[in-house]
């Protein structure tokens, strides 16, 4: 049977291990592996001290103190999924942006294209083989 | 005052799998305003492209699609980086007759708003009439029809609409009207007269639950963006009464 310090350690420890073999691999961005391992930090705190919880839920005048690692760590996600929609937000409106300039310079692209097209060729410097297929 | 060439402007029409109307649209508008049309296909997948091409348009195709509003801002910027002198919006299955175009340029040259919207007030149902009511409360716009795809935008209207602020907006509606307003921008509005759609149906009020999710999407976006202040000001010289 395990002590619950020693569960919220392994947590903590798997949950920091995860992360940094994330980043090793390329699968996750710096800021983001920043964010995660505060996390991984707090849950490895929070569980090899539980006096921590304790005077916490005294500070915050919880008084059921053991739900506090609960809360925390419920408004800790909802942070982050609202910090995710507006990243999202702001990547929808960068695709936009980018989706109709890639339509203008394609359009551009084809204008030039056949702008040079119809102009006459430039005469070739004499003497050497001019013929190219078309 | 300055008085808008029609044949310096771009008309700007989106086009979603519209192959039927399309090619007489471009043409319609050819050959009453002279000017260069840009056909904006929003990834359609039944040869708008070509239709439009083989009237004469040209073509700006999207990968992605974007929607109505992403469409015409993407034929704003073009016009932006081209250098037209004004942008005249249209919708492309035919339901804005061709020859009430120039009645736009009117009431610009009348008026000389940054923004004029041909509003076809007939076509109003009692449903979106109170929807309208509401909207006017709400934006504090007194305007009678907020989401006409016919509209004439000069060039201070483009270089706002081009812009970054623009792009996270999901009709050419209320947001946009409200964006430009705030800016300090004129808006007025002339009755045009307008065929009823050929093909298609509004992508606003295709159902119930559509048209309930865009009011409230609406609501939040007035609610978010309210300072009345300044809009009033901006709504004053409208065109019709409201």
């Amino acid at each position: 049977m395990l002590n619950a310090q020693i569960t919220a350690a392994i947590l903590g420890v798997a949950l920091a291990g995860a992360i940094l073999y994330l980043v090793r691999r390329d699968h996750l961005h710096g800021p983001f592996a920043a964010w995660w391992l505060m996390v991984a930090a707090a849950t490895l705190a929070l569980g090899m001290f539980p006096s921590l919880v304790l005077w916490l839920g005294r500070v915050t005048g919880i008084s059921y103190a053991p739900v506090l690692p609960i809360i925390i760590g419920l408004s800790l996600v909802l942070l982050r999924l609202l910090k995710l929609d507006v990243d999202r937000s702001r990547q929808e409106r960068q695709l936009r942006r980018l989706t109709q300039k890639l339509a203008i310079l394609e359009n551009e692209l084809a204008q030039l294209r056949d702008a040079s097209a119809r102009r006459p060729p430039i005469d070739p410097p004499p003497g050497r083989d001019t013929h190219r297929s078309p | 005052m300055t008085r808008l060439v029609p044949a310096d402007c771009l008309a700007v029409i989106p086009a979603r799998d519209e192959v039927t109307t399309v090619g007489a649209v471009v043409r319609g508008v050819r050959d009453a305003l002279g000017c260069v049309v840009l056909v904006v296909d929003d990834a359609s997948t039944d040869g708008t492209p070509a239709a439009a091409r083989a009237a004469g348009a040209e073509v700006l195709s999207l990968p992605l699609g974007l929607g109505a509003w992403g469409a015409s801002q993407a034929g704003i910027r073009y016009a932006e980086r081209n250098g037209f002198a004004a942008v005249i919006t249209l919708d492309a299955d035919g339901q804005h007759q061709p020859d009430s175009l120039m009645s736009l340029f009117a009431e610009h040259e009348r008026s000389a708003a940054n923004v004029v919207i041909g509003t076809c007030v007939e076509r109003l149902s009692a449903a979106k009439r109170v929807a309208w009511q509401y909207l006017r409360l709400l934006t504090g716009l007194g305007l009678r029809d907020f989401t006409s795809g016919l509209r004439l935008y000069d060039a201070t209207a483009i270089r706002q609409l081009a812009g970054a602020e623009a792009s996270l907006l999901d009709f050419q509606d209320v947001g946009v009207l409200m964006l430009l307003a705030k800016q300090g921008l004129r808006i007025v509005e002339t009755p045009t007269p307008m065929c009823a759609r050929e093909t298609g149906h509004s992508r606003v009020f295709a159902s119930w639950a559509v048209v309930a999710r865009y009011m409230f999407n609406t609501t939040i976006l007035c609610v978010s963006r309210h300072d009345l202040g300044q809009r009033r000001g901006a709504a004053a010289g409208r065109g019709v009464d409201g």
